[in-house]
């Protein structure tokens, strides 16, 4: 009789146990925005075009712009000819953009960049991990890397090229290739 | 001889018409099943619930592999290699995503016995009363006032 109580306020501490690990869990791997001025979370993903992945460790060493973006998102539509244009405009500094095209069907992806012109490097984030690593919270929304693999200046959360986002991304970008 | 290739060439034509059309004479599943096992990421709702683009992109990909006559697995394998496990409203049924079905089943088979054993224990433990008897004096006073009603 001793042994089958002890036997259940065994199970049930383990339960307790188990419950609490669970929650720890949860609350550990909550989304939430790196901070800036913090290192940049690191993401090896599979290219949109192409065969191969792309780290964001081999862009070390360079001002790297990350956007995240989705081929259905009307807002992301709207801003990509600027991102494309302001990648034309910023290449000769250094500077890499990077594209994150996360929950989304592969196909409408690479009609995507095939149609708006993109030619930076793209990427594929199929499950949103790397959109959870960097607490996005809707689409688009830009990240600035600089030199030293640190995040700078604000995220934009919506169209670089609208309202008071085009100071910000202005600012921001002269952050992120500024050389100390 | 003239009929039977004119036969082979309308054969073939129609063939082609219905692999161009996309069309699946007894599709395997309906767009109507699908809408309530597939999660719309965007919206967290499942997509008969959503009207959002995401939600119509994620309905086209379903009804065209439908049209391509794709089983319902087929179609939610492409799903996740495309959209990743969130599109699912279940999830898999293996590897740690297991423990989402075997938990809450371990869950209620321990709970039944652990009632079964509380069960067990409290009428094990139900000893009948002892009977209480009175000591004589007690006796004697009871039986004179009960004589009085007499």
């Amino acid at each position: 009789m001793r042994t089958l109580k002890l036997t259940g306020q065994v199970v049930a501490l383990a339960a307790v146990a188990g419950m609490l690990a669970l929650l720890v869990w949860r609350l550990t791997h909550e989304s939430h925005p790196p901070k800036i001025g913090g290192p940049a979370p690191q993401f090896s993903a599979l290219r949109l075009r192409g065969d191969g992945r792309l780290a964001l460790q081999s862009l070390r060493g360079k001002a790297v712009v990350v956007n995240f973006f989705q081929s259905y998102c009307v807002p992301c539509k709207a801003e990509a000819p600027a991102l494309q244009q302001a990648y034309t405009q910023y290449r000769k500094d250094g500077v890499v953009f990077v594209g994150v095209d996360y929950w989304d069907s592969i196909a409408e992806g690479r009609k995507f960049v095939e149609h708006h012109g993109v030619t930076y490097p793209v990427v594929r984030d199929p499950g949103g991990s790397v959109a959870d690593r960097y607490g996005v919270t809707g689409t688009p929304e830009t990240f600035f890397i600089n030199r030293q693999g640190r995040l700078v200046g604000d995220h934009i959360l919506g169209p670089i090229n609208q309202g008071s986002n085009r100071s910000l991304f202005r600012e921001s970008m002269a952050q992120a290739v500024k050389r100390s | 001889m003239r009929l039977a290739a004119l036969a082979a060439v309308v054969a073939a034509a129609l063939a082609l018409s219905a692999s161009a059309l996309g069309a699946c004479a007894k599709p395997k599943v309906s767009l109507a099943k699908m809408e309530g096992e597939v999660m719309c990421p965007i919206c967290h709702t499942t997509l008969d619930q959503s009207d959002s683009l995401a939600a119509q992109q994620i309905e086209q990909f379903i009804s065209a592999r439908i049209a391509r006559c794709e089983s319902e697995s087929q179609i939610k394998t492409a799903l996740v290699a495309n959209y990743g496990t969130v599109i699912l409203a279940a999830p898999p049924g293996r590897g740690f995503d297991l423990l989402v079905w075997w938990l809450p089943l371990g869950g209620i088979v321990l709970a039944a016995l652990l009632v079964a054993f509380g069960a067990w224990r409290w009428r094990r433990a139900r000893v009948p009363e002892p009977e209480t008897e009175l000591d004589p004096e007690t006796e004697r006073q009871l039986d004179e006032l009960l004589a009085r009603f007499d």
